[in-house]
């Protein structure tokens, strides 16, 4: 009988919301939530014997106490969620499975194809889930599935509900590239219009969201990748491959004067900004159009990283973090520059 | 223009008396070298043969050029350097095949390359499968670093045209008849492919010269494809040591090779055409837009896109390949990959949005472990690792010199498992 | 963010590649180093630049859009006017 971790968040763990987003990780002995399906699924081959939950806002920060929990109880594999279409929720999923794969513990997550997390899970399994938690039941039977198949040694493929970009792996061809251009480009002008060595790469194309109705009456904020820190840099904001972002109020200020705050960008020369930080920042302008009542309200404080080599995977979870945190403080739109 | 490519095969190499070549064998002196390359920018400079096989590494590699000449002094070899600005790409040029001028060390902006002659980095490589005379310098005391680069750039050239000036009495190991593309005429019912390569032009140390003169603020143009046979195009672009394209490369180039190859036989080689590499968006789109409409001038079906560099070069092939793919040619782009480690990144920084067409040139990410080298050459340690240079360590494929050449010349790829 | 359900208005220069990424409201600035300026202009100029794009962005933020859309300062309400779906 193998032995299964199941992680999961705060929400499906019966702990709370959003007001215990930032709990955990906690270790508890045998399924719960989401879990006692699962096991009943899974059974009588195997057993989860423990659950691991986190707070969604700590979550993916803290991937390594989580996996070493995980680790504590020397599972034969690990599994993650569903997470549905939850941005921080499938960001943890991911990233732990991800881990647990790296240290060679066999491990899958379950997650929607829309997941901002579904990239980071690097070369672990992930499979599909439903849209929403509605399509638990469905969702519990795939995972299950895919767990089985995995526990019998074999690998998961886009049958058993895979998803994820399939890792790009270096081989040697028989012809140079130069040739195979040459090849391409006669197999296209001979009507084969799909031939390519490269799929387009999956840049997590988002849908739109819908317009703001009139920015009039919502609350808008600044954000930018620009890396305008106060002065001097007290909080330690990277020049590059940012970290982390960072968060300035805006209160009772109309204006940014130069001298109180500096880029530390390192892709540019930032002597523009620090003559006027409202080269980075739209301060000024922006409060102009709330004193006339063309926005309806500034948020009073701004977000800021440095988008230079920052990873797509450090990049995408400022956003989901920017997006839950704008949520909870009634921003409906933002400004986002970027150099 | 017709060009003939008088071909030496270099077989064994060695020091000696005096400069020669016959039966295969290049004799250099180290005295005429040393004086060929001699600059005030120069305090001295250091020379070594490094040929496929030994263990040994090359490391800070910065250009390489095949040793070629039109004659005595060079007969206009290497135009704006060795010989006068003027057109070439016809007549007669010999080449000492298998052979290299390198120069190597440390100069500014200049990312630290790679070269191995034995294990498993030295295929990926083309001049792991060359003899190398390897050219090690130190600056002379408050020269400036332009200067220092000038000196190297133009002493690799006339040595490499020196080198080659040995050979021309003697009989040649093959006779090529390169046939040159006749823009916009349509010859038969063949289709025209091209190919548009990128220079990256982006200032001092990431540069690359047209006729001596810097491309930066160029526009696209037609060049015949001889005219990079006899140097033309000269390098001085030092970044990305896996995407870059030496001197070497853009006289024996790829795509160029290939379409010669089959021209006549299951395509017509349509035309050569040469782009700058800009920084800004703005240069970049018009420059992808002019690239487009020359080659619609030239009467193109269809257009291999070359580049040169990371990330943002990326955006000059796509920006091409749209162009191209809006005016109705075909466009295929070569694209290395930075894929991560794992293979699991977004592999392509840019990718064309309309076109689609693309072939992969390998993962930049990808890990090699590098065995212990007996001997290295161009420096003492490799930075990247912070280990002496001969030492055995595991690094990107990104910095082996060439090995995810975008001009098509290597034999690896990423594809999806 | 956006799939966050909050639409965002992303000023830049290197418009090719914000479509690219596919960012779905993309106003364009005229160089990398200043997306909300303009040095070559004085003080009053480069402030109604500002404004001008704040007010693009606006514009942007309360447009329908299905897919990347480049939006011009200056110009927001003519390309507002020619064809885009205004909500």
């Amino acid at each position: 009988m193998a032995r299964i971790v199941h992680y999961i968040n705060q929400f499906f763990a019966g702990v709370g919301g959003e007001d215990q987003a930032g709990a955990g990780p906690v270790l508890l002995e045998g399924p719960a939530g989401p879990g006692r399906r699962l096991a009943e699924l899974v059974a009588p081959e195997h057993e989860i014997v423990a659950t691991v939950w986190c707070g969604d806002d700590v979550a993916a920060d803290k991937v390594d106490e989580i996996v070493g929990l995980v680790r504590s109880v020397d599972p034969d594999l690990v599994v993650a969620g569903p997470a549905f279409t939850s941005g921080r929720y499938g960001l943890a999923c991911a990233r732990v499975v991800a881990a647990a794969h790296s240290v060679g513990v066999a491990s899958v997550a379950s997650m929607h194809e829309d997941n901002p997390g579904l990239d980071e899970a690097g070369a672990a399994a992930v499979v599909a889930s439903g849209e929403v938690a509605r399509r638990m039941a469905p969702s519990l039977e795939r995972l299950a599935a895919g767990i089985q198949r995995l526990l019998a040694g074999e690998t998961l493929t886009a049958e058993d509900g895979r998803i994820g970009a399939a890792a790009r792996l270096t081989v040697v061809t028989d012809d140079n590239a130069a040739t195979r251009a040459v090849d391409l480009a006669l197999a296209r002008l001979g009507g084969d219009s799909a031939a390519t060595e490269i799929p387009l790469p999956r840049f997590d194309r988002v849908t739109p969201a819908a317009p703001v109705a009139d920015a009039s009456t919502v609350m808008l904020a600044l954000v930018s990748e620009g890396g305008l820190v106060v002065a001097d840099n007290p909080d330690g904001l990277e020049s590059a491959r940012a970290t982390k972002w960072l968060r300035y109020p805006l209160e009772d200020r109309d204006a940014l004067a130069a001298g109180d705050y500096m880029s530390v960008h390192g892709g540019f020369s930032t002597a523009w900004a620090n003559e006027d930080p409202h080269r980075i920042l739209p301060l000024d302008a922006a409060r102009e159009l709330e004193a006339e009542g063309a926005i309806g309200e500034l948020l009073g404080e701004y977000f800021v990283t440095t988008g230079n080599g920052t990873s797509v995977a450090n990049a995408r979870r400022f956003g989901v973090e920017w997006a839950a945190d704008l949520r909870r403080s009634g921003a409906r739109a933002a400004i986002l520059t970027a150099t | 223009m017709a060009l003939t490519r008088l071909v030496h095969q270099v077989r064994e190499v060695g020091f000696g008396q005096r400069t020669s070549f016959a039966d295969g064998v290049l004799t250099v002196s180290a005295d005429e070298a040393r004086g060929v390359l001699a600059d005030e920018a120069l305090a001295s400079v250091q020379l070594s043969w490094v040929s496929p096989g030994q263990s040994a590494r090359i490391v800070k590699v910065l250009d390489a050029v095949e040793p070629r000449s039109k004659g005595p002094g060079g007969g206009g070899i290497f135009p704006g350097f060795v010989g006068p600005a003027r057109p070439q790409g016809g007549g007669e040029t010999h080449v000492l095949r298998g052979a290299t001028v390198v120069t190597a060390g440390f100069l500014p902006r200049a990312q630290e390359a790679l070269v191995d002659l034995s294990g498993p980095a030295a295929a990926l490589s083309p001049l792991g499968a060359t003899h190398n005379l390897v050219v090690e310098f130190t600056p002379a005391e408050g020269a400036p670093w332009e200067r220092v680069d000038a000196a190297l750039r133009r002493g690799a050239l006339r040595l490499a045209a020196a080198l080659a000036e040995a050979s021309l009495d003697a009989a040649p190991d093959a006779v090529e008849e390169l046939p040159s593309p006749s823009a916009g005429a349509r010859g038969g019912d063949l289709p025209r492919i091209g190919v548009v390569t990128n220079l990256q032009t982006q200032g001092s140390f990431k540069d690359v010269f047209v006729y001596g003169r810097s491309f930066g603020a160029g526009l696209p143009t037609l060049l015949d494809p001889g005219e990079l046979d006899d140097g033309a195009v000269v390098s001085g672009q030092f970044g990305h040591p896996a995407l870059k394209n030496p001197t070497f490369m853009h006289q024996n180039h790829p795509v160029v090779d290939e379409l010669r190859r089959r021209h006549g036989n299951d395509v017509e080689f349509a035309g050569l055409v040469i782009c700058p590499e800009p920084v800004e968006q703005g240069a970049k789109e018009l420059i992808s837009l002019f690239a487009a409409k020359v080659c619609a001038a030239a009467g193109f079906d269809a257009a291999i896109v070359t580049k040169e560099g990371g990330g943002n070069a990326d955006a000059d092939v796509a920006l091409k390949m749209d162009a191209l793919v809006d005016l109705g040619i075909q466009p295929v782009g070569l694209y290395a990959e930075m894929a991560g480690a794992d293979g699991t990144g977004p592999s392509v920084v840019v990718a064309p949005e309309r076109a689609t067409a693309m072939v992969s040139t390998g993962n930049y990410d990808h890990v090699l472990h590098l065995p212990e080298m007996e001997k290295a050459y161009g420096g003492e340690q490799f930075a990247l690792v912070k280990a002496p240079a001969a030492a055995s360590f595991e690094v990107p494929t990104a910095v082996v010199y060439c090995a995810l050449s975008p001009l098509g010349w290597g034999r690896i790829a990423a594809r999806s498992g | 963010m956006e799939r966050a359900g909050i639409p965002t208005a992303l000023l830049c220069n290197l418009v090719s590649i914000a479509e690219r990424v596919g960012a779905p409201r993309i106003v364009r600035t005229r160089g990398i180093p200043y997306p909300t300026g303009d040095p070559s202009l004085d003080v009053d100029a480069e402030k109604r630049w500002r404004r001008e794009l704040v007010d693009c962005a606006l514009e942007a933020l309360q447009t329908e859009v299905q897919e990347p859309t480049v939006f011009e300062a200056g110009q927001a309400r003519v390309a507002a006017a020619a064809g885009a779906d205004h909500a």
